[in-house]
């Protein structure tokens, strides 16, 4: 009813461009004087209904009349239900739309929650991806050195090398030093020898010598 | 700011602020822009939102490093320290908090400071320089402490191991240093270029950038980049990237790196390059993370150009402030 009197001003204004408030309630009220749909009905009905109380009618206009009522009657009824209905239907719907906007409101404290573990599960798994990364390069350098047992074998296989030679190198010294002393001892006999056999010669030159003087005597 | 002085801008260093809603960076002109990240982020960010909240000029020479401490922002070129606080850089007052210059033996030339980081255990700022020395200051009085000698040539970065107080240094000579913070003797010294899988002799023996994460070390420039375990003092990866890499961070599982090349390089631990995300500077120079704050987690890099590539997921770009 209101979007229809608001056309109404709206046609009288482009039409006669300023208008009075009497000139406007009057098209209203002859356009609109029962108002509009239902309520014209109502208005309508009560008003035949006063008319056919008051009024003498012939008994079959009486009677048609009373027909015309009785079905305006009902569609006023129909068109009441109707609009029950629809009441009982919108309430329906705003409680459905409640539940569904608590709905929406648990799911999306839910999924900011969910968005909260997850952010801090990739901040664990950045750090155990900064580890293993970590971890990684220092094992590669780790394998650029040798392994540890084989070098240790190593080192003990050159210990016993080192010590076989050490004894090699002993006993070579060892039988050095016997030879070595016993050549000293053949050549000090060897030498005595010479000086006894000089000393014998000299001895014996000496007696020659004398004998020989004497024989001279 | 002419268009030819845009097209020469570089931009060396940047910092977050302790709240992580802002962005400094320093430029070759010696100028700190002060860019607004909220407003960058927020949905309704226009171009206006993309341009410094405040731009200044700090130094005479190029700004080579920037660092946030809780209240300050440090900012370093030719020798000179100076620190701007950060509530007022935010209210766009530019009045240095203080400036301070390491003593150096000779008093003829100011060398450069190309990195500075903060020892948070005794609270003394570590910085390095052009005269092959670190420099430690504490920072509450302002006294410069101790002077840790040894390299042969400039120092081009700084790194903080906290666990056992050591300082990485690595320089022009080629040598990645340790440094024990409390007794300031030198620990280590790895000469990388000696290393034949990381070694590129036709780049140099330079080492431009070190990162570290408890026992592992990242370090490269003009040998490779390459990870290496502390303990064993030994490079367990050599990732195949063709320039020179000027910065790199660990973050989580992936290794970023920046360098020359118009591109991000993200490599995993085990020497793969997993991506390359291109971004619009020609070379890049610096890499920052903004891990304080989780609204506005976003990684920045700078470069040759008087853009800075903003990465609201790391793997693609976002967005681009510039000067």
């Amino acid at each position: 009813m209101s979007i229809k009197f608001f056309r109404i001003v709206q046609c009288a204004f482009w039409r006669m461009g300023s208008i009075t408030d009497d000139e406007v309630i009057r098209k209203r009220l002859l356009i609109d004087g029962d108002g509009a749909g239902d309520d014209r009905r109502i208005n309508v009905l009560m008003k035949s209904f006063t008319k056919w109380c008051q009024s003498n009618f012939s008994p079959e206009e009486g009677f048609s009349q009373y027909q015309r009522m009785l079905t305006s009657l009902a569609q006023c009824e129909f068109s009441m239900g109707k609009t029950l209905l629809v009441y009982d239907m919108n309430l329906k719907e705003m409680e459905n739309y409640e539940t569904i906007y608590a709905d929406i409101e648990k799911s999306i404290t839910s999924a900011h929650e969910k968005i909260a573990e997850c952010k801090k599960e990739i901040q664990r798994a950045k750090r155990i991806r900064k580890n293993r990364q970590e971890y990684d390069a220092l094992a590669r350098v780790i394998k650029q050195h040798p392994d540890r047992h084989e070098t240790l074998k190593q080192l003990e296989a050159l210990d016993k090398e080192l010590q076989q030679l050490s004894h090699i190198k002993e006993n070579v010294e060892d039988k050095l030093e016997l030879r070595k002393k016993q050549f000293h001892v053949l050549l000090t006999t060897i030498q005595e020898l010479q000086q006894t056999l000089d000393n014998d010669e000299k001895m014996e030159s000496d007696d020659t010598q004398e004998s020989s003087m004497e024989n001279g005597d | 700011m002419g268009p030819v002085e845009l097209l020469h801008m570089s931009v060396f260093s940047q910092s977050f602020s302790p709240c992580g809603r802002f962005l400094a960076a320093g430029n070759n002109y010696g100028e700190i822009a002060v860019f607004s990240l909220s407003a960058a982020l927020s949905p309704e960010a226009s171009e206006g939102s993309q341009k410094p909240i405040l731009n200044f000029t700090a130094h005479d020479g190029p700004v080579f490093t920037l660092l946030s401490t809780d209240t300050h922002l440090l900012s370093a070129g030719n020798g000179e320290i100076s620190a701007w606080s950060w509530a007022e850089l935010i209210k766009k007052t530019t009045k240095a908090a203080w400036t301070r210059k390491p003593s150096y033996e000779t008093s003829l030339e100011i060398p450069e400071i190309n990195a500075m980081i903060i020892n948070p255990k005794d609270n003394s700022l570590i910085v390095g320089g052009g005269d092959n020395n670190i420099h430690i200051m504490d920072m509450e009085t302002g006294i410069f402490k101790s002077v840790l000698k040894g390299h042969t040539d400039y120092i081009h970065c700084l790194c903080f191991k906290e666990r056992e107080g050591e300082i990485l240094s690595g320089g022009e000579d080629g040598a990645v240093r340790i440094w024990d913070s409390r007794t300031n003797r030198p620990v280590h010294c790895i000469e990388v270029f000696k290393y034949e899988e990381c070694a590129r002799p036709q780049f140099g023996k330079w080492i431009s950038c070190l990162a570290t994460d408890s026992d592992w070390m990242l370090c490269g420039g003009g040998p490779s980049l390459s990870l290496w375990h502390l303990r064993s003092m030994s490079p367990t990866s050599v990732f195949p990237l063709p320039g020179c890499q000027r910065e790199a961070v660990f973050h989580q599982d992936l290794i970023m790196s920046v360098g020359e090349g118009p591109y991000v390089s993200h490599c995993l631990h085990g020497g793969t390059v997993k991506a390359q995300i291109p971004c619009t500077p020609s070379s890049l120079n610096t890499l920052a993370l903004n891990l304080k704050n989780t609204e506005h987690r976003v990684m920045t890099v700078g470069g040759s150009s008087h853009q800075i590539d903003v990465f609201t997921n790391f793997s693609y770009r976002a967005f681009s402030l510039s000067f």
